[in-house]
């Protein structure tokens, strides 16, 4: 036990330590990110990019004079660690904490933060549950699963198709995503002349294209992931077959090009969160040049640059109530945060903590083989 | 036991009760993670341990008795303690089947089907098979334990339930070890053939090795399942196998020794919280320096000894009190 209080100790005197470098008492906020296992990259953009914000506003002087002090622990991208990371954090005194990658994780964490009446914002993860279930003080900065499917009817009624194929492969994403765009359009009074799932990992898919062509619709929305819609485009070309074809976000992945072949990719879109490199706000592209000066590279996804959002905002709902308490920071947030020059496009929170707004854009393939951001 | 021996294990025993009292719930929370991982431990070390049997697929059946929790809980309103013995036997029964098989494998042959199991069951849950275990995000809501009408809920809740559990288990396993049971799995660790050879029916002994084991994991898993109120196929991913397979390693396969593995691999990350990506580097070489200076773990088990009746020791004419035979490794 001797370990224990060893470290105890230590840690004290590690605190005190840093309490006494800083001027005023500093405001501390908590990041929970995968900075092992293997959702590591992900994890380690997410503080790179954090580090990197709390560092400018500490040299402006930090929050009305107070410097933020970030506390980063590591969830291992696993729902245990993630529980023990939550503890860490919520012992160790912040007033809000940003974080995590990978619904399930985050889940984990929940409850931990919500006794503790710490302040949660999530930045990916999409499960629709996790905002239903009437916590007080948990918000996100990415989109809901159902989110897209509404983008994606919304697409396909605002580019006229009447007849709409839908094709799934039987994971829960997929035939969720399937399932929510089915209903909306059923509503909306669009035909759907085709549902169905597909076998992912086979490598011949013309027996269900046969069965496709045969219900003749005007488009193809394949919400599977892209080995799968690499394969169809490519042999829907060899059908000689010109129908257009749409995915989601599972889509978006530069090999989907390699299997299909540039010809048969050309004029395929999809729907997914805009990159980093194609985020169009001011703040984003100062921030991103910061983060290439300091770190020689670009963050891989878009969910990293969503915890420099939620930082923001956190920052921003401290900086505007003048106190740093969780429960004026979640009030603030749910009510009066409005349109917030956030990385990636306007912040605004409902009553349940999602986000409000689309951050879903439209990619299409151009005859290079690139995906290009749609205006 | 020798009196300096039941001091020690009741002043271990109020370290551990006054402990929470302490600590503040992060580690209280990381003694629970100890406690965890160390029945899971000890019920492996029952297969891998004491029977020798390379099995690294442990997670396996520790899953199987957190989602039989879980859909027990979450379907149909099973209180979750009671749904404990059922996850526990659903663990078996698998274990049971895919154990089988392959029971006649030996060495690493045995080890790359096993982790061949944990990685299927991962996958299934991820598929979300049946429509029962809710894919990649797994299940959530899962209501919190009570016992005797108290809502067990706070880390130093469980803290007391997981170290109780703990000390249950190390009862029974040290009772099972030293039961005709335990030579027999002993024996069949030492030399196969011989074991055979001396009327030991080593197929069904692994087997029911597998399957004692698998029941302890399977229990474990409801206690996991509640602790976590959610559980998700990568809580019992292969890498969570290699851990359990490493504490008994490490300690070497004796009872202590995997409680010593599992307050250094499960506690030690915690302490190392502060090199943050650099821990895993510290545990690997940690595993090196293992391997070169003590391969046979920390706590090896001790051989074992047994007094001689009295009759015996006058004819072998030794003193009474000293004297011990070394019958170690007898079925």
């Amino acid at each position: 036990m001797k370990h224990v209080i060893k470290a105890l100790t230590l840690a004290l005197a590690a605190s005190l330590l840093m309490a006494a470098t800083a001027f005023a008492a500093p405001v501390k906020i908590g990041l929970m990110c995968p900075l092992t296992g293997k959702w590591a990259s992900e994890g380690q953009d997410m503080r790179n990019i954090v580090t990197l914000l709390a560092d400018e506003l500490n040299k402006a002087g930090g929050i009305n004079g107070n410097k933020v002090e970030l506390v980063v622990e590591d969830d291992g991208g696993d729902p245990r660690t993630a529980a023990l990371a939550a503890q860490k954090l919520t012992t160790s005194g912040v007033i809000a904490a940003i974080g995590t990658y990978g619904s399930a994780v985050t889940e984990a964490s929940q409850s931990i933060y919500d006794e503790a009446g710490v302040v949660q914002i999530a930045t990916g993860s999409t499960a629709v549950r996790l905002t239903e279930k009437g916590l007080k003080r948990f918000l996100r900065t990415a989109p809901r699963d159902d989110e897209q499917g509404m983008v994606a009817a919304k697409l396909i009624k605002a580019k006229g198709y009447k007849a709409v194929a839908l094709l799934h492969d039987n994971s829960s994403y997929a035939k969720g995503l399937a399932d929510e765009t089915k209903a909306l359009l059923d509503k909306a009074g669009t035909k759907i002349v085709f549902y169905d799932a597909l076998t992912p990992g086979e490598r011949d898919y013309t027996a269900i294209l046969t069965k496709l062509k045969a219900a003749n619709p005007d488009i193809i929305f394949c919400t599977g992931y892209y080995p799968e819609v690499g394969m169809l485009l490519r042999q829907k070309m060899e059908m000689k077959w010109n129908v257009p074809m749409m995915g989601g976000d599972a889509a978006n992945h530069a090999d989907l090009v390699k299997i299909s072949g540039k010809e048969a990719a050309k004029g395929y879109f999809f729907l997914s969160p805009p990159g980093p490199q194609d985020l169009d706000a001011p703040a984003a592209k100062s921030m991103l040049t910061a983060y290439k000066a300091k770190y020689n590279g670009v963050p891989g996804s878009v969910w990293s640059v969503l915890a420099g959002d939620a930082f923001n905002v956190i920052v921003e709902a401290v900086k505007s109530t003048g106190k740093a308490d969780s429960a004026a920071i979640a009030d603030y947030l749910k009510t009066k945060l409005k349109n917030y020059p956030g990385f990636t496009g306007q912040i605004s929170f409902n009553e349940k903590g999602d986000r409000v707004g689309d951050l879903y854009r439209v990619y299409e393939v151009n005859a290079n083989g690139e995906f290009i951001l749609q205006p | 036991m020798t009196v300096s021996r039941t001091t020690s294990y009741a002043g271990i025993a109020v370290v551990v009760a006054v402990l929470p009292l302490l600590l503040d719930p992060y580690w209280t929370d990381v003694f629970v993670s100890i406690g965890l991982y160390s029945v899971l431990a000890l019920s492996l070390n029952i297969i891998l341990g004491q029977a020798g049997l390379f099995h690294m697929g442990h997670a396996a059946f520790y899953a199987v008795g957190a989602y039989v929790t879980a859909i027990a809980n979450t379907m149909w309103g099973v209180p979750v303690l009671w749904a404990m013995p059922f996850a526990g036997l659903a663990a078996a029964l698998f274990a049971m089947l895919v154990a089988r098989p392959i029971i006649h494998l030996r060495g690493d042959y045995l080890l790359i089907v096993t982790i061949g199991i944990v990685e299927i069951v991962r996958i299934a849950l991820i598929n979300n098979v049946f429509g029962l275990t809710g894919g990649a995000n797994g299940i959530f809501g899962i209501s919190r334990p009570t016992l005797f009408g108290f809502k067990i809920a706070k880390p130093v809740h469980f803290y007391y339930l997981v170290w109780a559990y703990v000390a249950c288990s190390v009862l029974l396993f040290r009772r099972l070890e030293n039961s005709r049971f335990g030579r027999a799995l002993n024996y069949i660790k030492e030399d196969d053939t011989a074991a055979e050879g001396s009327g030991v029916n080593t197929a069904s002994y692994k087997l029911w090795a597998f399957v004692l084991g698998a029941f302890w994991a399977g229990m474990t898993g409801t206690i996991y399942a509640a602790k976590m109120t959610i559980i998700s196929p990568e809580s019992f991913s292969f890498w969570e196998s290699v851990v359990l397979f490493a504490i008994v390693i490490l300690g070497g396969g004796s009872n202590r020794g995997v409680l010593l593995g599992a307050f250094l691999l499960i506690g030690l990350p915690e302490f190392f919280r502060e090199f943050a990506s650099a821990r895993m580097l510290a545990f690997g070489l940690a595993m090196v320096v293992m391997m070169i200076f003590r391969p046979q773990g920390m706590l090896p088990p001790m051989p074992r000894f047994y007094k001689l009746p009295e009759r015996i020791r006058c004819v072998t004419g030794k003193d009474g009190g000293a004297a011990a035979a070394q019958v170690g490794g007898e079925a």
